[in-house]
């Protein structure tokens, strides 16, 4: 899968930073992972949408604490608004927020859920490598929460994907079949089960099944029986 | 605007009360006499000329003591003299009611030539005879009525006496001049007891005219309207007439007065409504008096020129009510005191201009109750009303702090002082665990009030936009109400409750909400609800395992749904919490209940209408 990435001629990736060193850091070390990508920069929220409409990429990676414009004061509330308009105007947009701040992105949960692309975090204090993976995910469409989660316990599920898990384990369900019981699109029921399966820390790895992982993670969580 | 109006019209009571009682007349006349001064010169009338024997003329005759009256011989030579030049009428205002020798008998030959003589009388006390010579047509009364202040401002036309109906020099002269163009006086057509000459008719002044409250009105009276600006009449002088050293056809058919124009002779009244220097300044002499009268009189027949009219009292009290009426407005619609200023002040100029409009056109209506009613209501008012909206404002805001800060106690701290309260109970512990147990909540709980403390000093109620979730954690309530929502549950859950540790699955939809019909006070007052409906969970819901969030939108409804598992207490007290969320729901026109599922379980639910709805 990862050849078939790399192998994307026009693969492109907006990388957003007001930190000039930390923003050729990170492009450095995205561009000897995706050597074959066009990159490109923005250092505030405004200059950022510009771009984001003008190129269309692929990926976005963002920090939080960004200016409004030049001259602005950087502050983490800029990013997630960013974020906000980002996630609304592109759904299918996959995105990285990296950032010292992300607990801040809590308030936003809601909308991340409802998130059609990728969408995973990291922390600054990550390694590259974890890093480099996450990016990863987000260019399969994959969703990387775990550390924004509520420190509450207990899952946090929207009603709609117990519904999935229902008719998949339950009823013995194919994606296609569930897409028609629920009225909706195969695709979105391949959302549902990428926000389940991070809901339940279930992420890919060398020799997983992801499904069979998630269905255990489910009973043991009592999702479902 | 229930509150508001009162004071207003209490004050133009007040006015209307004043008036009546005759308060504001002085000041009235003030404006009267000054408007009149004040309007445009008009031109010399030259159909009157005014014989005026002067203090020279006195002084320069010969063999006679200075203060003798002028003699029947000076006065015949005088008249003849005058009727060689043939004017339409002479008018002669000096009595002469005995003779005043050497003369006499050339007097009466003068007398019974000229026949458009006419001479005075007195026919008020003190009473002064008319020549006797002369027959009852050619006599008219010189008598004046001054206000109580002392001035003129009407004249007596006619008026009953023991001896029958007289009328005065003025009018006598006036319509012997009209009645050589064919116009004479008559009763009026709409008004039987009017005097009428042509289509004039002359409006009769009566006791309660203009600012007038209970004046003498006996006789036919009329308001004089002083022909505007300094010596409006030729007035040649005694010693002109005999040096010829006049133009003859400036007597030639006009009226002509003889008077005496001396200040030794006193013959003058006072007056404020015209500008005067001969004798002194608000002094006009007597002779000077009837050419105005008469001039008003012909002037108005001729020349349609104005005489002085008044409204009718309703329309006089209905002009004072709308102004009156004009300044609560101006009060109630303008919020800087500036503004109001600006406004009253136009408001009273364009008043005074209107009425003194009104004057030169004729009419004479009130200013000074106008005026009163006007800047009072406008200005005075607007501090009353101000000082009254500050009040509410102040009140209201006071409430709200009392309400939220009450609210924030009781969905933090209280919650806190409950728990430690169950510890207490409960006694399920030894007393050696309990205390360092007890301690540390109790610990918590100081931290909580104080926080309490800090964030209520920080904020200035009057524009809070934040809603405090403890912890310093401060929320901006201008955020999308879901957003916020989430942050509270989100929030709240990580709170230390006993229940909520046996929480394993979380359902939860935050929808995105309409919110724009629902003021700060309301989002916050949603976001508290959820806030205390977790709580409860959390306090009461034994044994939860599941909890079902659902914020969503449904046929016009938003509703937010708490539904847990647990058992919870049925409590038959209705608690803080319930109360304020009914208070809520009556805020937002919305439904709240709170109700037990079988078999286990609670629902709490607040819903309410969306706005395009």
């Amino acid at each position: 899968m990862k050849q078939a990435l790399l192998a994307k001629v026009l693969l492109k990736i907006l990388v957003i930073d007001d930190h000039e060193s930390v923003l050729g850091g990170t492009v450095d070390v995205l561009r000897k992972h995706y050597s074959s990508a066009e990159f490109i920069t923005a250092i505030n929220a405004k200059d950022a949408l510009h771009q984001v409409t003008n190129s269309q990429p692929d990926l976005v990676v963002m920090d939080l604490s960004i200016p409004e414009h030049i001259g602005m004061r950087a502050r983490p509330d800029t990013g997630v608004q960013l974020l906000k308009i980002l996630m609304k105007n592109y759904p299918s947009l996959n995105i990285v927020v990296q950032s010292v701040h992300i607990r801040t992105l809590v308030r936003i949960r809601p909308n991340i859920d409802s998130h059609k692309g990728g969408f995973t975090v990291v922390d600054k204090s990550l390694s590259t490598q974890e890093m480099l993976t996450r990016t990863d995910w987000a260019l399969q469409g994959l969703t990387h929460t775990k550390d924004i989660k509520s420190i509450h316990s207990g899952l946090e599920v929207k009603p709609e994907w117990l519904m999935v898990l229902t008719l998949a384990f339950e009823e013995g369900l194919q994606d296609k079949a569930i897409a028609e019981k629920m009225c909706i699109s195969e695709r979105m029921i391949r959302h549902y089960w990428n926000k389940l399966q991070d809901t339940l820390n279930v992420y890919p790895g060398e020799g997983k099944n992801i499904r069979i992982q998630t269905e255990m993670r489910a009973r043991a969580e009592g999702l479902i029986d | 605007m229930r509150i508001g109006a009162l004071p207003g019209i209490a004050i133009i009571g007040l006015v209307i009360i004043a008036r009546l009682t005759g308060s504001m007349q002085s000041l009235e006349w003030l404006v009267f006499d000054n408007f009149l001064r004040l309007r445009p010169q008009e031109p010399i009338d030259k159909r009157i000329v005014i014989v005026g024997i002067n203090e020279d003329d006195i002084r320069s005759r010969k063999d006679q003591p200075i203060d003798s009256p002028i003699s029947d011989h000076d006065l015949a030579k005088l008249l003849m003299k005058l009727h060689t030049y043939s004017p339409a009428v002479i008018g002669l205002d000096i009595y002469r009611d005995l003779p005043v020798n050497p003369g006499n008998t050339e007097l009466l030959s003068a007398f019974s030539k000229i026949h458009n003589l006419i001479a005075i009388e007195k026919v008020l006390p003190d009473q002064v005879a008319p020549p006797s010579a002369l027959p009852p047509e050619q006599i008219g009364f010189a008598d004046q009525l001054t206000d109580i202040d002392g001035k003129l401002r009407r004249s007596l036309l006619a008026t009953p006496t023991d001896k029958g109906y007289k009328l005065s020099l003025s009018l006598r002269l006036a319509s012997a001049y009209l009645a050589l163009r064919g116009i004479s006086l008559e009763n009026g057509i709409h008004n039987h007891t009017a005097m009428q000459f042509g289509n004039t008719e002359l409006p009769q002044f009566l006791p309660d005219s203009g600012a007038y409250v209970g004046a003498d009105a006996g006789g036919y009276q009329i308001l004089i309207n002083f022909r505007s600006g300094g010596e409006r009449f030729k007035t040649l002088s005694w010693s002109d007439i005999k040096g010829g050293d006049f133009d003859p056809k400036s007597i030639k058919s006009k009226i002509v007065i003889i008077g005496m124009t001396a200040p030794s002779r006193k013959d003058f009244i006072t007056t404020s409504a015209v500008t005067t220097f001969k004798p002194a300044t608000g002094r006009v002499y007597g002779v000077e008096i009837q050419a105005h009268v008469i001039s008003q009189i012909i002037s108005a027949v001729l020349d349609s020129r104005p005489l002085l009219n008044t409204w009718d009292k309703q329309w006089e009290y209905l002009w004072i009510v709308s102004w009156g009426f004009l300044g609560i407005l101006i009060a109630r619609l303008t919020q800087s005191p500036l503004l109001n200023l600006v406004a009253t002040s136009l408001a009273v100029c364009i008043l005074v201009v209107t009425t003194y409009l009104l004057l030169i056109w004729g009419w004479w209506v009130p200013l000074i109750p106008a005026i009163l009613v006007l800047s009072v209501n406008g200005i005075a008012l607007t501090s009353v009303y101000q000082y009254n909206q500050a009040l509410k404002l102040g009140l209201q805001a006071r409430q709200v702090v009392i309400e939220r800060t009450f609210e924030t106690i009781h969905n933090g701290p209280l919650q806190s002082l409950a728990k430690v309260l169950k510890l207490f109970r409960g006694e399920d512990l030894p007393i050696n665990k309990l205390l360092p147990e007890l301690e540390k909540e109790l610990e918590k709980l100081n931290h909580e009030l104080r926080g309490i403390y800090e964030f209520l000093q920080q904020e200035p109620p009057s524009q809070d936009w934040s809603l405090y979730l403890g912890k310093n954690l401060v929320i901006n309530l201008q955020y999308p109400l879901h957003e916020i929502l989430y942050q509270v549950y989100s929030h709240t859950l990580e709170r230390d409750f006993p229940y909520f540790r046996t929480i394993k699955v979380k359902i939860c939809t935050f929808e995105p909400i309409e919110d724009k019909s629902l003021g700060i006070e309301n989002k916050r007052g949603i976001c508290r609800f959820l806030e205390e409906a977790l709580c409860n969970v959390g306090k009461h819901a034994t044994g939860v395992t599941c909890l079902q969030v659902t914020c969503s939108a449904a046929q016009g409804w938003q509703t937010l749904t708490i539904v847990d598992n647990g058992l919870g207490t049925n409590s038959s007290r209705e608690g803080r919490g319930t109360q304020q969320s009914k208070y809520l729901a009556q805020e937002i026109q919305g439904k709240f209940r709170r109700i037990s599922l079988a078999p286990r379980g609670t629902l709490c639910e607040l819903s309410w209408p969306m706005a395009s709805f």
